[in-house]
């Protein structure tokens, strides 16, 4: 009996004990309430230490004063399961009534199937959605799903890139911030979205008259690198990226190589000065061709003089500009350019970038063409980023498209604050001076300096195009204490008859001149102080020769 | 002796799983409300982006200049708009001089 008796003990006990295992087992399930999704994600909240839960949208991208430039919002999609519906012509006819632009044909040949799930419209409106309840269509399958929508259309399009149907980044900032976009983190961009339209409309305004191929436009902060806008023409309209030809999609200003012509000449003369091989009262005899081999170079305007390397550079001479290069030899040309950041492709936030093209060969011939742009093909970008390492006291630039970058926080010169400052008075005079190639770019008010550039087109196949050319202008404002770099090119200009000439002079300075008159006052960039009177009073002592002596 | 223990922990567990069960039955209710409440957040969050997206079309750059130019006879601004008279004073003074390069 007392065995019994213990037995029963025993199965009370571990009933007991059981129930209580349950109980605990249930308490602690209850208290798991919520079930989390896939796109479900529990984040950190760094300020009270706490984890928050939250739904994972993609981030959207905002431009540097938050005006959103792309986003994600939730759409319905119409489907219907064909093994659902009854009646197909009456499917049809009440599908009609509410869409009234669909193709029956088409309906019907979707429906013609034995698949489970055929897509119908990909976007209907919340009325369309009420009404397709309403209608009771049989089989009938609404969707919501998330669409990536671009608000400014086409302002900065290359830049945003795009996603694929789902929803991955395939190109642009889109494409590089991947992984922090679909964490749902925002993406703010250096990007000015007044400034962007600015140049986009100026230089597209140009095109047009010029009945030009396409063009692009870099506006950069000569000091942080931050870039306030970059267009490449033609451009798209990013909401309909799928349709887009390839010429469009393709970004001139970063993926785009070309011989950037005499605006490479501030190079040479800065690497003269820099590498104190060359004196400032040094004079070049250009008054003859330089003939090597079977080449010639020759001036656009040939001047019966020897002159200066101010003289070179305001009257845009390639002997001049040969003869420095000869004098400062190969290996210190390459040196410079390579700290430049030509030998290779410009570290931006954007997958659409490309190397240059140098001739490293170390000929007589190539030191010398290589100085005034031709034989190295570079991207837009590179321009502006060596402009910007030229004017603002000599540091290399590091081009960025994302606010406060912090990729311009350890500064590394290349040239001394004294090259810097001669390179930007001789910046000013190609635009102030009467033999400037840049008179065009004077905008009242503000000190602008820069350097024309016109090159033959060079023919994919190799060679150069006879009447093709590319025109470039790169240069700073205001010129005494740089803030921003322009660097604009124009491909293929025309209309040279109505026009006067298709060179830089006559098509790319006018651009500049435009749109510093109006970005200086968004930017709150103020007109010419006393200070801009003190640099323009030092320029006095360049005295530039001319045709008349 | 030991019925009236045994007694005990049976209406205890009895007493724990009613209680459990209306516990269960609350937080299922109130699992829901949460539910309807997401989801009106989430709809209200979706409305307010598609109006952010719809205030960003129409403040676009170039419709803004479109319409302040034709409606409101507006122009950009220019840099005499903003130069401070001091400054343009002085340059003007340097121009006609012919100082200025």
């Amino acid at each position: 009996m007392p065995n019994l008796r213990k037995g029963k003990l025993f199965v009370c006990g571990f009933i007991l004990m059981a129930s209580f295992f349950t109980i605990g087992y249930r308490t602690v399930s209850l208290a798991k309430i919520n079930k989390y999704d896939e796109t479900t994600k529990v984040i950190k909240n760094n300020d009270t230490q706490s984890y928050i839960k939250k739904k994972v949208v993609r981030g959207d991208i905002f431009d540097r004063n938050k005006s959103l430039l792309a986003t994600t919002i939730h759409i319905s999609s119409l489907s219907i399961n064909p093994q659902n519906i009854l009646n197909r012509k009456e499917t049809i006819s009440k599908l009609k009534i509410i869409f009234p632009t669909i193709n029956e044909a088409i309906i019907l040949q979707k429906i013609n199937t034995k698949k489970n799930h055929v897509n119908l419209l990909r976007i209907i409106t919340p009325k369309e959605h009420i009404e397709v309840l309403k209608a009771g269509i049989e089989g009938i399958i609404v969707e919501q799903k998330n669409k990536r929508i671009y608000p400014s259309n086409s302002l900065a399009s290359h830049i945003l890139g795009n996603t694929d149907i789902d929803g991955k980044g395939t190109a642009g900032i889109e494409k590089s911030f991947e992984d922090k976009l679909l964490n749902g983190q925002d993406v703010t961009l250096s990007i000015h979205g007044g400034v962007q339209h600015i140049l986009k409309t100026v230089l597209s305004e140009q095109i047009s008259k010029f009945e030009a191929e396409g063009g692009s436009g870099i506006i950069m902060d000569a000091n942080s690198g931050e870039i306030y806008a970059l267009a490449s023409l033609p451009d798209y309209n990013a909401n309909n990226y799928r349709e887009t030809s390839d010429i469009k999609l393709f970004n001139r200003a970063t993926k785009g190589i070309y011989e950037l012509g005499s605006t490479l000449k501030l190079i040479t003369a800065a690497v003269a000065y820099e590498s104190e091989l060359v004196k400032e009262t040094d004079l070049f005899d250009v008054s003859k061709p330089i003939k090597i081999s079977s080449r010639t170079i020759n001036d656009f305007h040939p001047l019966k003089l020897a002159i200066n390397i101010p003289e070179i550079i305001v009257h845009s001479s390639n002997i001049g500009s040969a003869m420095i290069a000869e004098k400062i030899g190969p290996d210190i040309q390459l040196k410079f350019l390579k700290n430049l950041g030509f030998f290779d492709s410009v570290k931006l936030e954007i997958p659409e970038i490309s190397k240059p093209q140098i001739i490293t060969d170390k000929k007589r011939l190539s030191t010398m063409t290589i100085s005034y742009g031709h034989g190295i093909s570079i991207t837009p970008v590179h321009l502006a980023t060596a402009t910007a390492s030229i004017i603002n006291g000599g540091f290399k630039s590091n081009p960025s498209l994302i606010k406060n970058s912090s990729k311009n926080n350890i500064k590394k010169r290349i040239f001394s604050e004294n090259t810097s400052l001669k390179m930007r008075s001789i910046m000013r005079l190609v635009v102030s001076n009467k033999y400037g190639t840049g008179k065009k770019a004077e905008a009242a008010g503000y000190l602008v300096g820069g350097k024309t550039g016109t090159a033959d087109k060079v023919k994919k196949s190799g060679g150069y195009f006879k009447n093709k050319n590319i025109v470039a202008f790169t240069g700073g404002f205001p010129i005494n204490k740089p803030k921003f770099v322009i660097t604009i090119m124009i491909d293929s200009p025309k209309n040279q008859k109505l026009y006067g000439r298709s060179t830089a002079g006559y098509v790319a300075a006018p651009v500049i001149k435009k749109i510093v008159t109006r970005i200086a006052p968004i930017l709150g960039i103020n007109p010419q102080n006393d200070e801009a009177l003190v640099f323009t009073n030092q320029l006095l002592k360049y005295k530039i020769r001319g045709d008349e002596l | 002796m030991i019925r009236y223990p045994s007694f005990s922990f049976v209406f205890f567990i009895i007493f724990i799983a009613i209680s459990l069960y209306q516990i269960k039955h609350f937080i299922l209710k109130r699992e829901v409300e949460l539910a309807k409440i997401n989801k009106n957040i989430m709809l209200t969050k979706s409305d307010i982006n598609i109006l952010r997206a719809e205030l960003n079309y129409l403040k676009r750059p170039d419709r803004i200049e479109k319409l302040a130019i034709e409606k409101l006879n507006m122009r950009p601004v220019l840099p005499i708009d903003i130069w401070n008279i001091e400054d343009l004073v002085s340059t003007q003074t340097i121009i006609n001089n012919g100082e200025l390069l």
